[in-house]
Order: structure tokens, then sequence, then C-alpha cells
């Protein structure tokens, strides 16, 4: 396209422009007769058009930033005219594609699928499209109405009724200003801690997981009685590799010779219904079916999930759970997580899982109590991912860095006594320089509690320090 | 006890999306100290990587403590809880994180298999319930929700 194709363009795209409204209207391009003057083409889903594009790379470049943009009746019959879209505007919050000929949810996915998403989008048209008429005609206009919302979470409006969703205290990311500056710490001011459990006898959390594993890896149907009778459960395969598994070889590793035995199949396709992992998962049909409810269903699903083995009482190092009081409505419940390992049967390969129970005590006559379970689960969610090492979890100081200095059990008791976030920005610059406390302070006073500006101001002086200014090798971990 | 139905797994689904979307971004803006605690009541109960919070002011405590972060989610899932309506929702993520500047940030005699500065893979686990005293504030709106019960652990 010539530069002075573009020109012409860039005028029309003016003409169309409102910019009170931060409105771009590109109705009715084909019958626009300042473009047959001007002899451009209308843009066309044709691989081989780029009139959509430059249109589209034009309207991002518009002040005020453009909101709302109507394409409606130009008789497109293809999504793929708008795969741009997405790139060049993605914080547009209305669109109207009203009065054209789009026929397919693939059509859609041009702006709502893994190539780009309106991630802001919160009025959408499609009135007076194949895709939504044919449906109203069948009496599937709430079908129609799941398909669209679930493509575009931030929906709000959809052809001009309103979308019944959950709303959250969330700040608009596009007018959110920083309320002053801050500099981030370069360290971690919080150690990693051993497994936290409140509001319940530890050995109610042990014993549970005691027989819930044991009995989940060699007769998943004795667990009926220990699921409510609406409890839910599902799981979801996150099949990324892990980073630093990948980094340490894990899965090539001679010490663990089944790993390559692994594969996903099993998990992301067994269970009655398959993985559930959201991200991915298509079709409302899917959602439905990998969500399982009712202790009968979710037996079920168990039951067809490959088979599995933890070693809860033999390694207790290689789990961690977390267990604290949820209240709902009237009732105060447990929420459980658990992140651990097991081997999975017949590969003898290891998997990593995270899975989080909701429970609640038995109550006094339910089958659970009788089969001797304290407590009952109302809900399971469980994940299954590539194997890491249980090291993640080891108590005590952690890196950001190689090379950063970890505090002595020492210096952090020290520290301990100073209240936050002082304590929080004196180890950063502690660790980061080495000063000692009273060095450490004063150069955090004199650069207003800025630990970017303390650090630098202390490497323009730090030649001139006494030694003393310094805390002791013994002061850091080896 | 209430049943689900197939709008409840629909809504909650939606909103397990939208939320891990808007929790997210918000976390790893550089606004996240007086952004993220939105989501949170006085009430709510956290815990980092077994160290217990609580509310909105534990939250802004907890973030002065950590540094800069990326996160990726690359699964969740999402279940409406049988009990009260609006349903409560368990949301669960599974994801990595990155702190600070990443690997590239490492001194250059980093050895070629250190793992620091590279992607941590972490798990939260959240509770989601309706807000009795916020209003909802859009139309379609069935209720405001707030995290009422947070769970992150370092877990690989």
């Amino acid at each position: 396209m010539t530069e002075k194709v573009v020109d012409l363009w860039k005028t029309w795209v003016t003409r169309r422009w409102n910019a009170e409204a931060r409105f771009l209207n590109l109705e009715r391009m084909g019958q626009d007769d300042w473009l047959k003057k001007h002899r451009l083409n209308v843009p066309t889903s044709d691989p081989s058009s780029k009139e959509a594009q430059v249109i589209l790379k034009i309207a991002s470049r518009l002040r005020p930033e453009i909101e709302t943009i109507s394409l409606a009746h130009n008789g497109f019959t293809s999504g793929r005219i708008m795969q741009y879209l997405a790139h060049y505007l993605p914080k547009l919050k209305n669109l109207s594609l009203e009065g054209n000929n789009l026929g397919a949810w693939r059509e859609i996915d041009y702006i709502s699928g893994k190539r780009g998403r309106l991630e802001e989008l919160r009025e959408l048209i499609l009135k007076g499209n194949p895709l939504r008429e044919l449906e109203y005609k069948n009496n599937r206009a709430q079908t129609y109405k799941s398909e669209v919302s679930r493509r575009f979470p931030s929906l709000e409006i959809l052809d001009g009724e309103p979308v019944a969703r959950v709303g959250f205290d969330a700040p608009s990311t596009s007018t959110s200003t920083p309320a002053h500056p801050r500099t981030m710490l370069s360290t971690f001011a919080w150690n990693m801690e051993p497994s936290f459990i409140a509001g319940v006898d530890g050995s109610l959390v042990s014993n549970f997981f005691m027989r819930f594993f044991p009995t989940f890896d060699n007769a998943r149907r004795d667990l009926l009685d220990v699921y409510a009778p609406n409890a839910t459960f599902s799981f979801s395969a996150n099949t990324a590799i892990p980073p630093r598994a990948r980094i340490l070889g894990i899965h090539s590793s001679k010490e663990y010779p089944h790993q390559r035995n692994l594969a996903w199949g099993p998990w992301l396709e067994g269970g009655n219904g398959g993985s559930r992992n959201l991200g991915r998962v298509n079709g409302l049909q899917k959602v439905s079916q990998s969500l399982h409810l009712g202790h009968e269903e979710i037996i079920k699903a168990i039951a067809a999930l490959p088979l599995t083995q933890h070693d809860v009482a033999g390694s207790p190092e290689k789990f961690s759970v977390d267990a604290f009081p949820v209240r709902q409505g009237e009732q105060t419940n447990l929420l459980i997580t658990v992140h651990g390992q097991f081997i999975e049967k017949p590969a003898e390969g290891i998997r990593s899982f995270d899975r989080s129970f909701v429970l609640a005590i038995a109550p006094d006559g339910s089958r659970a109590k009788q089969r001797g379970w304290d407590v009952i689960i109302l809900s399971d969610q469980l994940v299954i991912r590539g194997y890491s090492l249980h090291d993640a979890w080891t108590p005590g100081p952690m890196r950001v860095q190689a090379g950063d200095l970890l505090p002595s059990p020492g210096l952090q008791q020290a520290l301990a006594a100073l209240p936050m976030p002082q304590r929080a920005l004196m180890q950063d610059v502690i660790l980061r320089t080495r000063l000692n406390f009273q060095f450490a302070e004063d150069c955090l006073k004199n650069n207003e509690w800025d630990v970017d500006r303390a650090v630098a101001n202390f490497e323009q002086v730090q030649g001139n320090l006494p030694s003393d200014a310094f805390l002791p090798q013994d002061a850091f971990l080896p | 006890m209430s049943t689900l139905t197939q709008n409840d797994i629909e809504i909650a689904t939606r909103a397990a999306d939208h939320f891990t979307r808007l929790y997210y971004t918000t976390y790893d803006s550089p606004t996240r100290v007086d952004d993220l605690p939105n989501f949170y009541r006085p009430n709510s109960a956290l815990t980092w990587n077994g160290k217990p919070f609580e509310g909105t002011d534990g939250v802004r405590e907890l973030l002065i403590g950590i540094p800069s972060t990326k996160h990726e989610v690359q699964s969740f899932d999402c279940h409406p809880i049988p009990g009260s309506q609006p349903p409560n929702l368990l949301v669960t993520v599974s994801g990595i994180v990155t702190h600070g500047k990443g690997p590239s940030a490492n001194p250059a005699n980093t050895p070629r298999h250190a793992i620091d500065g590279h992607p941590r893979v972490f798990s939260q686990t959240f509770m989601l319930a309706p807000d009795p005293n916020a209003p909802p504030t859009k139309s379609g709106e069935v209720a405001k929700y707030y995290i009422t019960a947070d769970a992150f652990r370092f877990v690989g």
C-alpha cells in the first residue's frame, strides 16, 4: 500500500471518528461514497487484504483513546477481518457487529481466542447475525448467551441486555495511577514457613490425611462416605514444564528413570469428563461434565483416574499442609490445601499435586461419623502437575536472584524487634549492603526510607565507610 | 441442602476467569499495595507460604515485604460451593511467578544449573464470598464478591 493510500485512509478514519464519544463508526463501508470516489478497497476477509489492518493501526493512534467501534452492516461472513482487533485495540470497551452474516463461534474466536482476546470488552452487539438469530429461533437463547459471556468474562451488556455475573472491587487497570511511587524490595521480607494449621486440632488434619490418601490409593470406592451427598469434585492437569525442575534436569535424570514413561493423556481425558483447566477447556458441555456433583458421581470420577501411591506416612516432608477455618454463611468450615507428590501407576513416574479441600465436622449420626471419619468433604479440587522437588517448601529465607545474601537466624531475630514496614526495609538494605543496623537505618532515614535510593547512596560513599559499619560474616547464611 | 444449577456453574466459571485475570494483573502492577487489598475485607484470612496474615491491612503488609512479581496462570478451576445463595466460590490456581528481574539479572558468574532467579511454581486457593454489605454497582451483577480466604504457596 502506498503512502498516499495510507494517507487517504487516515483522512477517512478521521471523518468517521467522533472524538467526544470516543466512537469510531465503521458501518456500511461498502456503501461509502467517499471510499468509492477515492477508489479505496473496502476491507475484506481475504488474507491478502491489508485494509483492515491499516484502519485498525490508524484507529489505535486516535486520541482520546478509542472506546467504541461499530462494524455493523458490513456483510461480514468471516471473523478473520477482526483478527488484528485485539492486537491494535486491546482496551476496546464496546463493539457492535450488528447485521453482519457471522454464522459460527469460530468467527467470534478471532476476538476471544488464543490469538487475541478483547479482555476489557464491556458491551457487544451481535443482533442480526445467523449465529444469534438461529439460536433464538431454536429456543437456545440461553446457550447463545452462555457461549458469548464465556468468551468475554468482562462483558456486562449483550445485545442491549445486562449479563448476569459476579463483580469484584477491582481497580480499573486503565485509569489507576500510582497514589505515590513506591520502590519494591529486592529481597523477601518473609521466610518460607512450615505447615500452618489454625482453628482446629492438628491431629484432626493429620488423621484425615493418614486415612484419606491410603484409601484414595488402594480403595477409592471406600471414600463414598467421606464425601458429602452434595459435595463437588474436579481435577485439572497443569501440563506446563516446571522451570526449576527443567533446569535441574529431573525429567531426564538417571535418579528418576520412570519420568519418561509418564503421559498426560490419562489425566486430560480420564476421570469421567477429563481435566477441568478452565483456561483450556472449550465448550460449556465440557465445563459441566468435568465438574462432579454428589458423592456417587465423585466416586465414579476418581475411580476412573490413574492409580496413585501417596507416601504420606513414610515421607511426611514431601507434603505441605495449610489449614484454617473459613466462614460460609452461618457455618464455619475448614479450608485445607495440601501440596505433595505421588507415584503414578503403572508408569511409576512421580507427579506433583496440589489439592484443596473444604471440610466440615462430620455430623453425629452421619455415615461418615459411623465409619470413623471426623470430617466430611464438601469440596475437593485436585491439580496434577509436572514433578518439582519438595525443596520448594523447605522452611527458611529465600533468594530472589542468584548470589543474594540470606539473613542468619540471629540477624532475623534482631530485626524482629522492629515494626513493619521498617523491618522489611532494613533487612532489604542490610542484605544488599551488609551495613550494620545503625548505618542501615541512617542510610534509609537520609533517603526518606526509599530502599533503592538508600542503596544508590551507599554505593557512592561505601569506600569511605569504616570497617565497623558492616555486619560480620556470620550475620549471613553461608 | 441447596443444589447447584447449570446457571450457578456458568456464573462461577466466568467469575473465576474474570477474577484470576484481574487479580494477577493487579498483583503484578506497581500500584499493588494500594489496589490489591480492595479484593479483601478486614476479616479475610490468608496464608503466604505458611505465614498467616489478616484482612486488608495484612495484605498490604505482606505486599510491602515481597519483590515485584510477574505471574503466569497455567491452569485454574472453580466450584460453586453448595450451601448459600449466591454460592461461595472455591478457586484454585496453578502457575509460575517470577520475582524481581528474573534470570537475566543474575550475576554473570552464576552457574548454568542455578535455579535462583528463575520462575517458581505457585499454587493459590481462594474462597470467594458475596459481600452482603456491598450492593451490586452495575446492572446484571448478582453480587459483589470478595476474598474471604486465600492460601498461597511456592511448590516448585
